[in-house]
């Protein structure tokens, strides 16, 4: 189906065919996630039994001022060593021999760091929201590609979440705006009236972060907003819940953008077969009763477009 | 801010392998298919909502296939239905390689003498859907050839004789100067699935009754993988199995997928019988009776006469079906022989006057031989080069997709 993961596949069967593989073999793999981010898996240089997971992650020092190092050392603690290439901002190492009994929840678990990562913003701001205090508080900016960004702000009775996406192609830009404005329609339906409200601008940055400085005001922007309630993010399941889809939107976003491009082309295509029948209909019929012309005797004559023969004359009815 | 690799796709008619370049294998090998929801027709007024996003791919694909229709959107290396092609990209690109494509770099393979025009259908989709930075398209068979640069033995030239066994059909592509010689092409009809079917039935003769029928075909197809060697001489291969058994029969154990119980399978003939299939396709087929190296000396006889030499001294393995143990060794021996055998004739017909130069013929195995392409593609696409010799987007809305057809590696037409 369409639907995304908040995990990364490709991580998650690279290191669990590592964690499995009888007998450890030197490898050096790259890998690519959503938003830039590079995970490099290498074998250690002095060790065979010994893995390490790179991660290379422009916002890195953003999420860390937001708490993310407490995420990582609860969740990835284990495994954690020293950064050993200054290109990558996280190093975890596996001991090959040292697994814990369950490979398969392990090699999950690693894959959604990058997730456990941008959570950083959310789940403070959901703390603050907690904390009951007075007026809004701080707000949160995560750039998680080059001039796009995700901005958390906890009030006292909700959440916002402002994503900033650009649209490098105008084609991209227009079906984008018009996506986006059939996406706030949609939430106006009756049956999905527990999801978050959400709000769309081109252009206009939205109140909240009117006034950041290094906001773009032109027309390849969008600001979409989500007005995330206590009831998305009181309980722990809704809020990791919340946490894992809405940080996809900007992916979906995109991805269904070349979807629809998709959908186009097939019904062009399907359009130009339907033509080209009409084209292959309307060839001239050489045979057709027009073409015929009779002689006096009630033979016909008829017109032969390239050898004229003396089979010209055929016998008629 | 640093590039993020390029991505290569190699879209096969059984099998798509895809992955980021600088690794030595795909991360994803995925069979080319696509699921479609059954009752969906295309007219062009009956969808309205999203049953368009209403698909799988790959493994997904087949097994939800009591649900979904199968469709497999390339027939013979080319890309057949433009619309489930595009689909698949779609999700394989965003769903299994979890990348934005405006970020990337693409390597997409194609078969030898594709059509410019699906060239340029590609080079569409890729721009104008995905809007992907930059793209090029390489012929399979010269990305075979980059992969054996790894081999020890190995020239490190473009020029060289691709023989390409999947699943489906068995090319033998002579390159030169990395322009595929179109003319020379050969087919084989054989190739891995015909090996299984052939293992299936001679396991079926020997009398295996412990098989369960559904697993017979997977049963053959270990043990073609995991059993099988290439012999030097099948009646002395014979001999030897008869007079010592027990060190050349070999036992498989396997577990029924039903109801989980193990049984045994013995091992015999099959051994050396599987690969043998492609030196003596008697033994399988009742029209196709020519054998591989002789197609192979054929194919090379067929080119120009100047590329010829270089043609003998690179043949190039690539594909699973070729990766039989000691596959290579006897391909160069029977291929030498036929070599050797005319060389003396002509020196006897020119009585003695004549001496000829001996011609090298050298075939080169190595070790990424299965996903050669594949691999290749990722070799290539780790070079600086590879930045100049692709087409960048920019490029592509200046002139349109026509660019696609010139290839800069040989700055010329192709």
């Amino acid at each position: 189906m369409i639907l995304l993961e908040p995990n990364s596949r490709v991580l998650e069967e690279t290191l669990l065919a590592r964690f499995t593989s009888e007998k450890p073999e030197i490898v050096e793999i790259t890998l690519v996630d959503f938003d830039n981010v590079v995970y490099h898996v290498q074998t250690s240089a002095e060790q065979r039994t010994l893995l390490n997971l790179s991660v290379e992650m422009k916002y890195f020092n953003e999420v860390l001022s937001y708490g993310a190092d407490e995420i990582l050392k609860r969740e990835y603690g284990d495994y954690l060593i020293p950064v050993v290439n200054p290109q990558y901002q996280i190093t975890l190492q596996f001991n090959l021999e040292q697994l814990p009994e369950d490979k398969t929840a392990l090699a999950r678990h690693v894959s959604m760091l990058k997730r456990n990562m941008l959570a950083s913003s959310f789940i403070r701001a959901f703390e603050y929201w907690e904390s009951q205090q007075e007026g809004a508080g701080p707000l949160m900016a995560t750039h998680y590609r080059d001039s796009e960004a995700i901005y958390v702000q906890a009030q006292q009775d909700r959440v916002t979440v402002i994503f900033s996406t650009l649209f490098k192609e105008e084609v991209d830009r227009v079906l984008g705006k018009v996506f986006l404005q059939e996406f706030v329609d949609a939430r106006r339906q009756s049956s999905i009236q527990n999801a978050p409200q959400v709000f769309y601008s081109s252009r206009e940055p939205p109140l909240e972060i009117r006034h950041l400085p290094d906001l773009r005001q032109d027309e390849s922007v969008g600001y979409v907003s989500f007005v995330l309630f206590p009831r998305h993010f009181a309980d722990q399941e809704a809020r990791e819940k919340t946490i894992s889809q809405i940080q996809l939107f900007r992916d979906y976003l995109h991805y269904h953008i070349k979807c629809a491009k998709a959908y186009m082309h097939s019904r062009m295509r399907t359009r130009v077969k339907e033509f080209l029948k009409v084209i292959n209909r309307a060839k001239p019929d050489r045979t057709t009763a027009s073409s015929e012309k009779r002689t006096a005797t009630g033979r016909y004559f008829r017109p032969q477009f390239r050898q004229p023969t003396s089979s010209q004359f055929v016998e008629g009815e | 801010m640093s590039q993020l690799p390029p991505v290569v796709i190699d879209n096969g008619t059984g099998y798509t392998k895809m992955g980021f370049a600088g690794n030595t294998d795909p991360q994803f090998v995925i069979p080319t298919v696509i699921g479609l929801p059954n009752q969906s027709r295309y007219g062009i007024a009956s969808r309205r909502g999203i049953e368009d996003l209403d698909f799988h791919i790959g493994n997904e694909a087949v097994s939800n296939s009591k649900s979904y229709g199968l469709n497999y959107p390339i027939r013979h290396g080319q890309i057949d239905d433009w619309d489930h092609m595009e689909r698949y990209w779609e999700q394989s690109i965003f769903k299994y390689m979890r990348c934005e494509p405006e970020d990337h770099y693409f390597l997409l393979t194609e078969p030898p003498l594709n059509a410019p025009e699906n060239r340029e259908q590609m080079a569409e989709i890729f721009f104008e859907s995905f809007n992907v930075q930059g793209l090029y398209i390489a012929v399979q068979a010269v990305l075979a050839l980059a992969a054996s640069w790894t081999a020890k033995n190995s020239h490190q030239t473009l020029t060289g004789t691709v023989i390409d066994s999947g699943d489906g059909v068995t090319h033998v592509i002579p390159v030169a100067e990395g322009y595929v010689l179109g003319s020379s092409i050969k087919h084989i009809p054989i190739a891995g699935r015909d090996i299984t079917a052939f293992v299936q039935q001679l396991l079926r003769e020997h009398g295996e009754s412990s098989i369960p029928p559904e697993d017979s075909l997977d049963v053959a197809r270990k043990i073609k993988e995991q059993y099988s060697y290439t012999c030097h001489d099948m009646a002395k291969e014979f001999t030897k199995f008869d007079t010592d058994p027990v060190k050349y029969y070999k036992a498989f154990d396997a577990i029924n997928s039903i109801n989980q119980q193990s049984y045994r399978v013995d091992i015999g003939y099959e051994r050396f019988l599987a690969p043998e299939v492609f030196f003596n396709p008697e033994l399988v087929s009742s029209d196709f009776l020519t054998p591989l190296p002789e197609i192979v000396d054929n194919c090379i006889q067929v080119s120009p006469i100047d590329t010829r030499r270089g043609l003998y001294s690179n043949i190039v393995l690539s594909g699973g079906s070729t990766m039989f143990k000691d596959f290579g060794k006897r391909l160069q021996r029977d291929i030498k022989r036929i070599v050797d055998g005319r060389v003396q004739k002509s020196e006897e017909l020119s009585g003695g006057r004549l001496q000829a130069k001996p011609i090298d013929v050298n075939v080169i195995a190595h070790k990424k031989q299965r996903h050669a392409v594949w691999f290749g593609g990722s070799i290539m696409a780790c070079t600086d080069q590879f930045y100049q010799f692709s087409h960048t987007k920019a490029e592509y809305e200046e002139h349109g997709p026509s660019i696609c057809r010139h290839n800069r590696v040989f700055e010329s037409l192709a």
